[in-house]
């Protein structure tokens, strides 16, 4: 029973409930921004220039969103999406930790880009129906290139997990490692019961329940396991960050601080 | 040395339903699968595209350019052609003005 | 009906017959025929395109780096999209261009080796650091300007393929351009620490942008055989005045000088004057020794062999030849 969608923003929102939207914005805006982030640090380097115009692909869509994401958060009257990412620091952040962690090897990044990207499909699944419009239709027209992320993920990792013993257990370690941080992309937050009660989209733990289908069974046909009984890494969502983030903002700020008023 | 950089595929990319596939280049990869995945990006990320194909390079028979000869006509060939009709002018004589 | 082979008989002087084929070669090429991997060509003719194409592919391999190196720090989401997608479209031409080296027949595996071995060269300009932001903006507008210069010329050579990939990359650096000198407008007409920051950019910059298209025709020894087979329609001369013609008016537009007091433009001759750069820093820096070819190779080594149990993955999975599935667990 969704309330009615809300076309304009800030139409008869309570305070409480206009948080609650604010919140999720900014976790989805962080997530993809930091993630993107991260995938564009592989441009020139992949292990086959192929794979390399791929990733770098993957990573302009990730950027995109982010600024799309931004962009409804400056029609709700936040900064534009320039000062929202440029100018913010680490314990303004609301990326979950799987965002924000170093590249690592190619097994380490194509499988966090992984499971990420199944979160990220279960979330926009469940946004398409989002009762704030301009979310709902922000999260439909982004479907298609997440298919495309989602495809790539799934074809990378099952022929990484069945292809040599090295490859094996790189993928192996990458997915012991990167599990954990991926439970926190559904870290429960204080306004999960205000955005279930808005009709914006269902609590986190059920659609880590949904990812969860997404993801046991490509991992399966990879040869791989997640890791039973892992604790989640929890904390992103209320702003408390690895240092890397801090590092990944210091660097990605640098320039723009160098002079915030002008124009770049 | 062995090779690493994986067999060549070809590409051919479809522009809208309706259209022919239009041959635009080829990409290294270890099958057909991944060579949709990685020749979306390399020839679909600019033009519009709603279908690709890969066929490996070995699929491709050809023709030899020393035999491009076979193809030239060695006699006229115009009755092939509505151009190599007079039948407008006939059928005009004969009162018919209405496209043939 | 062949499967797309290739023909390599009697292709060096001294062979029966070569010096017919040659000039039926010549005469084609002349006309404006263009040449296609299933003919006879000269051995010259081949290894001549090799060396070129080859160091023309690597050039946007290796340039990829200086510029990939400053997206996690590009200060708007516009010009960090814009850049991501510029430098994607870098390693896209070298992907397109090592395509096109290959139909001569040489293994990309070769062509990438040769590379990070240093046996294979790559332009000067990729050899030296964008130290700043301006860098970026200069590399982006002034290098893809010359790039151009050459590629338009290129694309209306004779090689069928290689031909074709400029085409397809000449359509790409349309938005290179646009976005390197918007970049550069916007540092430019900025604020006093931005102007400055381009300025340094430029005077570092300025030598290697007047060695980029070569030495002068004098010192070129290919340039006569490349010229009469059509694979290049334009000397480096040439090529150096068309970009001078049409920037040097933009650059001094923007109120930037370039750090060569001989720099101007004779009217009677119609042509740029400039101190001639010293060519035999050019070879010394294209041989390997520029500020950053160390670390550029170093950079290509790496992301090749780290990259090697990847590949070798993704041939062993196509070939059926997988590591078996773990026991079940039930």
């Amino acid at each position: 029973m969704n309330p009615a969608p809300t076309a304009s923003p800030n139409a008869a929102l309570s305070a409480e409930q206009s948080a609650a939207l604010v919140d999720l914005l900014f976790r989805l805006a962080d997530d993809e921004l930091v993630i993107g982030h991260r995938a564009s640090e592989w441009t020139g380097l992949g292990p086959i220039i192929e794979a390399d115009i791929a990733l770098s692909s993957m990573a302009q869509d990730e950027i995109g969103h982010a600024q799309a994401y931004y962009r409804l958060l400056h029609d709700l009257g936040r900064p534009d999406p320039d000062t929202l990412a440029f100018l913010r620091g680490p314990e303004e952040f609301r990326c979950a930790s799987l965002a924000a962690l170093p590249r690592g090897d190619w097994a380490f990044s194509i499988t966090r880009q992984f499971l990420y990207d199944a979160a990220e499909s279960v979330r926009l699944e469940a946004l398409a129906d989002c009762s704030y419009r301009p979310l709902a239709e922000l999260a439909r027209k982004v479907a298609g290139e997440e298919k495309y992320h989602l495809l790539h993920g799934r074809t990378w990792v099952t022929k990484l997990g069945r292809g040599t013993d090295e490859s094996r257990s790189r993928m192996q370690a990458a997915v012991d490692a990167a599990f954990p941080h991926a439970l926190g992309l559904f870290e429960p937050t204080k306004h999960d019961r205000t955005i279930a009660a808005m009709g914006l989209q269902p609590p986190e733990l059920a659609l880590r329940d949904r990812w969860a289908d997404v993801v046991e069974p490509v991992l399966a046909e990879a040869g791989l396991s997640a890791p039973a009984g892992v604790e989640p890494v929890y904390g992103g969502r209320a702003g408390r960050h690895p240092p890397e983030l801090a590092e990944l903002l210091e660097a990605m700020q640098k320039v723009y601080r160098i002079d915030p008023a002008a124009k770049w | 040395m062995t090779d690493t950089q994986w067999p060549v595929f070809e590409v051919f990319h479809q522009q809208a339903r309706g259209e022919p596939h239009v041959h635009v280049g080829s990409i290294h990869a270890p099958d057909a699968e991944t060579a949709l995945v990685l020749a979306k990006e390399q020839f679909g990320r600019r033009q519009a595209c709603v279908n690709l194909w890969v066929v490996p390079i070995g699929a491709i028979s050809a023709t030899s350019y020393e035999d491009a000869d076979i193809f030239q006509h060695g006699s006229d060939k115009s009755y092939r052609e509505a151009y190599g009709y007079e039948t407008t002018k006939r059928a005009r004589s004969i009162g018919d003005t209405q496209e043939i | 009906m062949v499967q797309m082979a290739r023909i390599e008989t009697g292709d060096r002087p001294g062979d029966p017959g070569y010096e017919e084929r040659l000039a039926a070669f010549e005469a084609r090429v002349v006309r404006g025929d263009k040449v296609e991997p299933g003919d006879w060509m000269p051995h010259d003719y081949r290894q001549q395109l090799i060396r070129l194409i080859h160091v023309h592919a690597n050039s946007e391999i290796c340039g990829a780096l200086p510029e990939g190196g400053w997206i996690p720090h590009a200060p708007t989401f516009q010009r960090k999209l814009a850049l991501c997608a510029k430098v994607q479209d870098e390693v896209g031409h070298a992907q397109l261009l090592y395509r096109a080296c290959e139909t001569l027949g040489k293994s990309r595996e070769e062509l990438v080796e040769d590379l990070i071995s240093g046996k294979a060269k790559y332009s000067n300009v990729f050899h030296y650091h964008a130290r700043t932001w301006a860098d970026v903006a200069i590399i982006a507008w002034l290098i893809d300007a010359a790039a151009i210069v050459n590629q338009a010329m290129m694309a209306e050579g004779s090689y069928g393929p290689y031909a074709r990939a400029l085409k397809r990359i000449c359509y790409e650096e349309a938005f290179h351009l646009t976005h390197g000198y918007d970049m550069c407008i916007t540092l430019a007409t900025g604020s006093p620490v931005q102007r400055e920051m381009i300025q340094d950019a430029l005077n570092r910059w300025w030598t290697p942008i007047m060695m980029f298209h070569g030495p002068g025709d004098r010192e070129s020894k290919h340039t006569a055989q490349l010229m009469r087979w059509r694979v290049k329609l334009k000397t480096n001369d040439e090529q150096r005045q068309m970009f001078l013609k049409k920037y040097m008016p933009k650059i001094l537009n923007l109120g930037l000088t370039v750090p060569d007091p001989q720099l101007r433009y004779d009217e009677q001759a119609r042509e740029w004057r400039y101190t001639e750069p010293d060519w035999e820093e050019f070879k010394r820096v294209v041989n390997g020794n520029g500020p950053a070819s160390a670390l550029r190779l170093r950079t290509r080594r790496m992301a090749h062999e780290e990259g090697r149990w990847v590949r070798e993955a993704l041939t062993a999975a196509a070939a059926g030849r997988t590591a078996p599935l773990p026991a079940a667990a039930n």
